[in-house]
């Protein structure tokens, strides 16, 4: 599997991995608004968008091993504040949601971890002024 | 950590980009070595020295 992902890693496999995901992401939604599926197709049409998001992140993980030690070092410290800050909002959520009724239409987890990658590119680009 | 890359470097007339492929590594590794925001690793060090044909302590020094 390493073998095959280190093959395939680059920006082109990552980008083209990236776009399956949208594109099979969309494709379940509308599947799951319009098709008449019975409730084991729902959950695997559901689930679709996994596999192309799972390809992403091994390409991205095996993009990052290629990396110089710099580039490693400036994720992992991007890590180091993606994650605490991660921490920190799902724990502010998890008050908040004791005295205010958080709509699922605004705060399911699919809304949430959108904040996680914009967290994570947060860290990143602060790391990077250090080196710069 | 205090380093002399730069002024190695400009002796043999390379660019940071010059030096980056013959380490290996990207340029901004180079340059943030040579501003010394941030100090190699021990591998990356000695593949500095033997580059450049000298011992780690003649390129890079403790700060005092």
């Amino acid at each position: 599997m390493n073998a095959i992902l280190q093959k395939l890693s680059g920006g082109t496999a990552t980008l083209i991995s990236a776009i399956a995901w949208v594109l099979i992401y969309l494709l379940a939604r509308w599947l799951l608004d319009n098709g008449q599926l019975s409730e084991g197709m729902r959950i695997i049409v559901a689930l679709m968008p996994i596999v192309p998001f799972a390809i992403f992140l091994g390409l991205m993980l095996a993009g990052i091993r290629q990396m110089d030690e710099l580039h490693r070092k400036v994720h992992l410290e991007a890590l180091a504040i993606a994650f605490p800050l991660a921490m920190l909002l799902l724990m502010l959520l998890g008050l908040l949601e004791l005295v205010i009724p958080l709509s699922p239409e605004d705060w399911s987890y699919r809304h949430v971890w959108q904040f996680l990658p914009l967290l994570y590119f947060l860290g990143l680009a602060f790391t990077w002024r250090r080196y710069q | 950590m205090k380093n002399r890359l730069k002024v190695l470097r400009a002796e043999h007339d390379w660019s940071q980009a010059d030096l980056a492929d013959k380490l290996n590594v990207s340029r901004q590794t180079v340059n943030a070595i040579e501003t010394e925001k941030y100090d190699p690793s021990l591998p990356l060090a000695f593949k500095i020295a033997d580059l450049f044909e000298k011992r780690i302590e003649e390129i890079f020094s403790p700060e005092k």
